[in-house]
């Protein structure tokens, strides 16, 4: 990627918030209106784009992550938690659905208490040979696992190799809808997040707002900015809070339409916690929807700049995060490109341009509760990927946490 | 003339102790036969030597008999008598013959008689001249007789619908004489099969998967039911280890179809797709789904679902009227030519 080059050049791209090019038209092919049908359709330059990419980059594991990304995806149902919630989770398990956050957070209970014991005998060993056995190292708890995961967010899917749908959410007595259907790995960010009582959130990238969605769900927020730059997908967004949040919670949401890359010189230091959920070429949309497929070829110049967008957004939201928060960023492709690449650049480029330095988090634990509803890689060096597989057809989604020291 | 066709039967093997079944069923008066007399008694008692008559009931002695002296074995004779119940039983016994004279073995006749109850409405001379046809085809001396035990309703099919069926892999689907006559060996229930929906079958294996004829032939393609074809296709095309041929344009060497076809499903699973069973099950539900859906949408018409995955394929095949002909549902009419 020329963008990303020199390291000069970047840093004056980065310092001036230069302007590249008008927010994209959206490319919606008309099929009624076409004369004929694109002689290589996106679709197809895409998937032929995935299969020289991913193939190299997941060897074995690709054929298995390319027929799950051409079949219809797996949903699930993120339980409206200000509708009445309880009837909500009761009618989803009468389908057989599960909830696979208290699955997980019971799970993590079990290994809590599991590290415990083990601790307990690890300190009665030593006690009888204290010499030798102290050597061996304490069992760390890592705070995502010692937080029990009361994130109050409740998202219910159907359980491996059932393909049943769900049905549209209806309104309940008071107007707002039951559940919202989502890609479950979606969930993932924003539980990685983890939200704590009275958080400022800044959501940089909120539309069409699932996400945002799950963060109020938590009901921590102390308050919430959700940006995103398209003004027609921040309607998308306005549309979503009102069918769902009712008015008093809907007063703590802030929803702006600035372009996210300044937000660092805006209001720097000013989040707890920062989701930075960038645009990115959206895998399973570019294989199986031709409207808006940002492999159309009068694209072609937006897809090549996309990394370099994501890292201005990336640093952004790590300008804007206190000292001591947490940044997660996320996209849904499988691209190293567009995940390890921009985390690694940003990390650097915080710590050589604004003195500012950030760690990666350690997901690993926080993955292992998730393993029986989702499919991990195991190749990811920084961060997690959740792969797409014909038995839990979720994702393709990968999230990295970075802590501001 | 019973003896000359007697010659190559088996039965002519089996030594003087057999009176011919023929000769028997002519002693009895049941066969058409243009030289023999009526003698009734004749035959009977010859047929009477296999030494069973005896055994059985009063009633049902007279008419094992002459099955006995047929060629049955006593079990069979039972077996026949038994099913289809209620019919004629001078119908069955001229059946039976009719069948063994064609070559089929006595278990192959009982299991034909059995399965097809529709063959005792039919006349000899019916199933004399549904044979000829076939053989006409090109099904040998040899082949002629498993064709029929495997695929008893071959007697009893529509002549018009036969020959359709006929037509459309001659002309439509061109397959050479020799390819036909391997077709019907190999796949004799392609003729029960509706001449649009086969026309597909052939298309998809044609133009989508790209297999030409001689391959179709050498697989026998339309032995294996269409939908199990487009499963194992599909999912080895979305895996991305099958690719529609297009000219000039390098491809991956696809699996044969042979191949495809003919391995179980876990050798299949675990040496083509490479792939588990879990995700294979799953698969086939959602692609059952998806089709459900493709025709509800052709039904209704609506075509805002870009669901298909039919992106795959942008063939410029060459021009080929016959291939490219639209099936017609009017079997018996030439079809339009598109």
């Amino acid at each position: 990627m020329a963008a990303l080059g020199g390291g000069g050049r970047a840093v004056t791209l980065l310092r001036r918030g230069l302007v590249l090019g008008p927010a994209p038209r959206r490319y919606r092919y008309k099929k009624k209106w076409a004369a004929t049908a694109p002689r290589v359709p996106s679709t197809r330059l895409a998937l032929q784009s995935f299969d020289m990419n991913y193939g190299l980059q997941l060897k074995e594991a690709w054929p298995s992550v390319r027929v799950s990304l051409l079949c219809e995806q797996k949903y699930g149902a993120l339980v409206n938690s200000f509708a009445d919630a309880d009837r909500v989770a009761q009618e989803l398990e009468l389908l057989n659905a599960v909830d696979f956050i208290s699955g997980a957070a019971q799970k993590a209970q079990r290994l809590q208490q599991d590290s415990a014991v083990e601790q307990a005998g690890r300190g009665s060993a030593s006690r009888e040979a204290p010499g030798e056995r102290w050597a061996v190292k304490q069992a760390e708890t890592p705070p995502l696992l010692s937080a029990p995961i009361t994130s109050n967010i409740r998202c219910y899917t159907f359980p491996r190799g059932d393909i049943t749908r769900f049905r549209p959410a209806r309104p309940d007595t008071l107007g707002i809808l039951n559940y919202y259907l989502m890609d479950a790995a979606s969930l993932l960010p924003v539980l990685a997040l983890n939200v704590q009582p009275d958080d400022f959130v800044l959501d940089l990238c909120a539309a069409p707002g699932g996400k945002t969605l799950a963060i109020l769900q938590t009901g921590f927020c102390g308050h919430l900015a959700a940006n995103d730059v398209s003004i027609s997908r921040t309607k998308r967004l306005h549309q979503i809070l009102n069918s769902y949040v009712p008015k008093q919670i809907r007063e703590t949401v802030c929803v702006t339409s600035w372009d996210g890359r300044n937000w660092g010189e805006l209001e720097g230091g000013t989040f707890h916690k920062v989701l930075v959920d960038v645009p990115c070429t959206t895998d399973r949309h570019s294989v199986m929807e031709e409207d808006n497929n940002i492999f159309n070829r009068r694209r072609s110049k937006e897809r090549q700049m996309l990394p370099m967008l994501q890292l201005q957004l990336l640093v952004a939201g790590i300008l804007a995060t206190k000292p001591g928060g947490e940044v997660v960023y996320s996209t849904c492709s499988l691209s190293q490109l567009q995940n390890e690449y921009v985390i690694e650049r940003a990390i650097e480029i915080a710590e050589t341009e604004y003195d500012i330095s950030t760690r990666v988090e350690d997901l690993s634990h926080f993955r292992a509760l998730f393993q029986d509803t989702f499919s991990f890689s195991s190749d990811c060096r920084l961060g997690e990927l959740v792969l797409p597989h014909l038995t839990a057809n979720f994702g393709p989604m990968y999230f990295c946490k970075l802590h501001r020291v | 003339m019973a003896a000359r066709l007697l010659r190559g039967c088996r039965w002519a093997r089996a030594g003087p102790s057999w009176a011919p079944p023929l000769a028997a069923a002519a002693g009895l008066g049941l066969w058409p036969c243009r030289g023999s007399g009526s003698g009734s008694g004749s035959g009977s008692g010859s047929g009477s030597g296999s030494g069973s008559g005896s055994g059985s009931g009063a009633a049902g002695g007279a008419e094992l008999a002459p099955l006995l002296a047929l060629g049955f074995s006593e079990a069979q004779a039972l077996r026949l008598r038994a099913a289809p119940p209620g019919r004629d039983p001078q119908r069955r016994l001229r059946a039976a013959a009719q069948l063994l004279l064609l070559g089929l073995s006595a278990e192959a006749a009982l299991r034909a008689l059995e399965g097809c109850p529709d063959l005792l409405r039919l006349t000899a001379g019916q199933l004399e001249a549904r044979a000829g046809y076939l053989r006409r085809l090109g099904l040998g001396q040899g082949q002629l007789p498993r064709v029929l035990g495997r695929c008893p309703q071959l007697f009893s099919l529509r002549r018009k619908q036969m020959e359709a069926v006929v037509r459309l892999l001659r002309e439509r689907c061109l397959f050479t004489a020799e390819q036909l006559t391997e077709v019907l060996h190999t796949c004799p229930g392609v003729l029960l099969r509706e001449p649009h929906h086969l026309q597909l079958h052939f298309q998809y294996a044609y133009f989508r998967m790209g297999v030409q004829q001689k391959a179709m032939v050498k697989a026998r393609l339309f032995g294996t039911p269409f939908a199990e074809l487009r499963s194992r296709h599909v999912f080895l095309e979305r895996l991305g280890l099958y690719q529609t041929p297009h000219k000039g344009q390098t491809q991956i060497s696809n699996p044969k179809l042979k191949a495809i076809l003919h391995l179980p499903e876990e050798d299949f699973l675990a040496s083509l797709a490479r792939s588990t069973p879990e995700e294979y099950e799953v698969f086939k539900k959602l692609l059952a789904r998806e089709e459900e859906e493709e025709e509800e949408d052709d039904d209704d018409e609506e075509e805002e679902e870009d669901d298909d995955d039919e992106e795959e394929e942008e063939d410029e095949e060459e021009d080929r009227d016959a291939l490219y002909a639209e099936g017609d549902n009017n079997s018996d009419s030439r079809g339009t030519r598109s």
